[in-house]
Parts: C-alpha cells; sequence; structure tokens
C-alpha cells in the first residue's frame, strides 16, 4: 500500500489534523513520524490513504491548518516528500 | 463526617473519576513518547480531555488547554509570561497567596491593588478601572473569592482589559465548574483553574487556558522537535514538559464530563442555595457574623464572637463538621474585608451536599456560639 504521510508539529496537532479529517469523512492514523523523514528529532505524523491526499489538503488548508510537510510512503518503505 | 470544605477541595467524587484514574494508572502509558498502543491511548485520553475542557470553557483550540499540577502551577506560568522584572501588575483585593506570592518573587514588581468593598462589584469594577491604565504588564482577577464566594464582575474587568489593551489572567479556582468560564468572551490571555475542585478531578490536577503567549516554567522532554535545546514554541508542548499526570488527567476527564452532563447552572444553583440556608441559619444565631452577598456563590465566611476562628474550626471537626478556618492563604482578602485580625471559618459545598448537612453544620455552629435556638 502506499500512503501519504501529513507532518505535524505536535502530537496534539497530528490528533487535531485526525479529528478534522476523520469529521470531513477522511480517516487518518495517528503515528510517530519515521525518523527518517523527522529531522528534528520526534514528531508525529497523521497517515492517509493516496487517493485522499488532495481531499485532505483542500480541507486542512480551509480549516487553516495547511501542513508544513507532506511525504510519500511507497510499498517498498521507501520516503519522498511531496509539494503539498 | 460533613465534609463544607470543597473550596479547598472536593472530597465525595463522581465514581466514574476514581475509577477512571485507577484504571489509566495500569492500562495507558506516556502520551508523546512511544508509538505502541498504551502510549497511544494515553495520548488519545490527553486529546479527550482538552477538547471536554476547550468545550467547557469555549476555548478555540484543544491546543490552548495546558495540564497543569494545580491552578497555583497555572498562575505562575501566567504571570512569568507576562510580568516583567520592574513592571507593573494590577490586582483585584481579593487575591490569593497563589497570585501575590509570585507577583512578590518578581524583582521590582509594582502591585496595584484595586479594592473594592465586599459584595460591591460596582465597587470592585470602579476600582479596576482607576487602576488599569495603557502599560501595565497584566491585570490579575479571580472570579470567585475563595474566602467570601464573592463574585467579582470579570466580565466587566476583560472588557475593561480588551478596551485599554492590558492582558487580563483570571483565577477561575472557584468558578470552574461552577460559574461559566469563557476564554474566548472574556479575550483572556490565560485562565487558570484546579481541577479537583469544582471539575471533580483528583488532586495534583489543573488546567491552564492560553489565550497567549506563554513562557515555560519547566524544561525538559516533550515528545517533539528532541534535537532542538530550546522549547517548542507551539502549545501544549510549551508547557508541558516532563511525563504527564495521565491517572490525574483521566479522572479529571471524568470529572468534566460529570460536570458537563450535570450543567454549571444547576451545579451553582445548588450549592448557592445550600450556602443560603446554611447562612440563613447562621444570622440567627447571636454572636455569629456572616457575610453574606448577593453576587455569592456556594460558599460563606462567619465568625463567632469571642471565639478564635481555628479553635472554632477544631472544634467543628470533632462535631464531625469540617471547614476551614483562618486566612486561607488569602491575607489579601482578610484585609480588603477587614478580616485580617479575626481571620473566618468558611464552609464551601459541592454538588454532593445536602440540606440536612447545611442544617446540622449550622446547629453545630449554635452549639460553639452557647446558644441552640437558633
Amino acid at each position: 500500500m502506499v500512503y501519504y504521510l501529513i507532518i505535524c508539529r505536535s502530537l496534539t496537532y497530528a490528533q487535531r489534523t485526525a479529528q478534522v479529517l476523520e469529521r470531513m469523512g477522511i480517516s487518518g492514523w495517528v503515528q510517530r513520524a519515521p525518523k527518517l523523514i523527522s529531522k528534528e528529532g520526534c514528531g508525529y505524523c497523521v497517515r492517509i490513504p493516496e487517493r485522499r491526499l488532495t481531499d485532505a489538503l483542500t480541507i486542512l488548508r480551509r480549516e487553516g491548518m495547511a501542513p508544513k510537510q507532506v511525504f510519500l510512503q511507497t510499498a517498498d518503505g521507501e520516503y519522498s516528500e511531496v509539494k503539498s | 463526617m460533613i465534609y463544607l470544605d470543597s473550596a479547598a477541595t472536593t472530597l465525595e467524587k463522581p465514581p466514574q473519576v476514581p475509577r477512571a484514574a485507577a484504571w489509566a494508572m495500569t492500562h495507558l502509558a506516556s502520551p508523546g513518547r512511544g508509538g505502541h498502543a498504551p502510549g497511544m491511548a494515553a495520548a488519545d485520553l490527553m486529546y479527550q480531555m482538552r477538547e471536554q475542557a476547550a468545550m467547557l470553557f469555549h476555548v478555540d483550540d484543544p491546543e490552548r488547554v495546558v495540564l497543569t499540577s494545580n491552578a497555583t502551577h497555572g498562575l505562575n506560568i501566567a504571570i512569568r509570561s507576562l510580568v516583567r522584572p520592574g513592571g507593573t501588575a494590577v490586582i483585584s483585593g481579593y487575591e490569593h497567596n497563589a497570585v501575590t506570592r509570585p507577583l512578590h518573587a518578581i524583582p521590582g514588581v509594582t502591585v496595584r491593588v484595586a479594592a473594592g468593598p465586599l459584595f460591591d462589584q460596582d465597587g470592585v469594577y470602579a476600582a479596576f478601572e482607576r487602576e488599569v491604565t495603557p502599560g501595565v504588564d497584566a491585570v490579575i482577577c479571580n472570579h470567585v473569592s475563595n474566602v467570601f464566594g464573592f463574585i467579582q464582575p470579570v466580565d466587566r474587568v476583560a472588557a475593561l482589559c480588551r478596551e485599554r489593551g492590558v492582558p487580563l489572567i483570571v483565577d477561575a479556582s472557584q468558578s470552574a465548574g461552577v460559574l461559566g468560564v469563557d476564554l474566548e468572551g472574556w479575550g483572556a490571555a490565560f485562565v487558570a483553574m484546579p481541577g479537583h475542585k469544582g471539575l471533580y478531578g483528583p488532586q495534583g490536577t489543573g488546567l491552564l487556558l492560553c489565550g497567549g503567549q506563554a513562557q515555560p516554567l519547566l524544561y525538559g522532554g516533550t515528545g517533539s522537535l528532541s534535537v532542538r535545546q530550546d522549547m517548542p514554541d507551539f502549545l501544549p508542548d510549551r508547557l508541558e514538559a516532563g511525563t504527564h499526570n495521565v491517572c490525574g488527567a483521566a479522572g479529571l476527564l471524568a470529572g468534566m464530563r460529570f460536570v458537563s452532563r450535570t450543567g454549571v447552572s444547576a451545579i451553582h444553583a445548588r450549592e448557592r442555595a445550600l450556602a443560603r440556608r446554611l447562612m440563613d441559619a447562621l444570622e440567627r444565631i447571636p454572636g455569629v457574623t456572616v457575610f453574606r452577598g448577593w453576587d455569592q456563590s456556594g460558599l460563606c465566611s462567619a465568625v463567632v464572637r469571642g471565639m478564635d476562628c481555628e479553635e472554632a474550626g477544631e472544634a467543628l471537626a470533632r462535631r464531625g463538621i469540617a471547614v476551614r478556618a483562618g486566612l486561607h492563604c488569602a491575607p489579601l482578602a482578610h484585609r480588603t474585608a477587614g478580616t485580617q485580625d479575626t481571620g473566618t471559618i468558611r464552609f464551601s459545598f459541592s454538588v454532593f451536599n445536602r440540606p440536612d448537612q447545611a442544617d446540622r453544620a449550622a446547629w453545630a455552629v449554635g452549639g460553639l456560639a452557647g446558644n441552640l435556638k437558633y
């Protein structure tokens, strides 16, 4: 499976992000951000299915919660940053 | 035992509060640290607690709800964030040592006291109008006096602060869970409250609602941005270094849910009715002076002529009535009301008290005063 990881500044912010998405019908999973993409140390992200990224970004921008970074997690475990 | 010391801490809790705290102790790990199930379950609980508080106290964003260890902790953060060395703070005449001592500890601070007569909201407001001038670092006002139950005109003081561009700190120690507390409506910089009084949570819990920028009091791990050595600049992490009191938060969440379900106004009405019943009875006892006013919550103070208040408190304790006597850590409030030499006996109710308990307390005081025919 391919996922997108929305990087969040804190656990609470990640929870809030996931909640906003959930209310709009997008299931997001709060998890620790992988060390490889979390340059400043411990962090959290919201994982969403590949096909929901566009909707998720639209919702988050509308709520004033546009993410700073989004990464694509491929099936082979690689990460690549995508323009959000 | 009849417990009438809920202004210090509520002793009888809704049963779900100790149940939640005990469950958390063995099922929830440290939030924001591990990504495992008990860690994430703890994170979920913390978020629910913040959301519940945000809803109850009109905070637009759960991130602005900070878990503290008590109201004093929150007030220290708020005061240290706003009041600079050499600066000026305006406080009401009914503040607790939780406000006056942190101010005293900041070098060179000028403290102006907006002292108005007891149970005179207009008088208190007029005092604030005189003292709040542009350039004041912060105004600090408790919502309800912990000594007299006097409900201060916080709505009007908040409007004054907004108009004059001065940050406001509200000490909601005696009002959270009993009166409407409204961070957004007040436009307050901070509102501090305990979790273990009117919110029926465990001792060792408190909340700080942040409307403005805050400076940390405690530095350490937050589970975020760990490479950096300065504290994160976002809430709640900025103010929550170290392991959280998750058991306390679980109990506090259960307590706040109880308050929401019961209704803040219903709780206030019940406690106020109990206090009025007690005051009616006390006023009929010769030698007993009751401090009473219209703008009063569910707590009241009294003195028994010719009897030291601490001795009266001890005597009531021996008769199975638990009250608080003395200066209640609020010498300024006693000075403002003119009771600093005598102190008072304070009776404070929770939603779990009953009318017969108010009657029995009055009867016991009547016994102390040497007159049972009240």
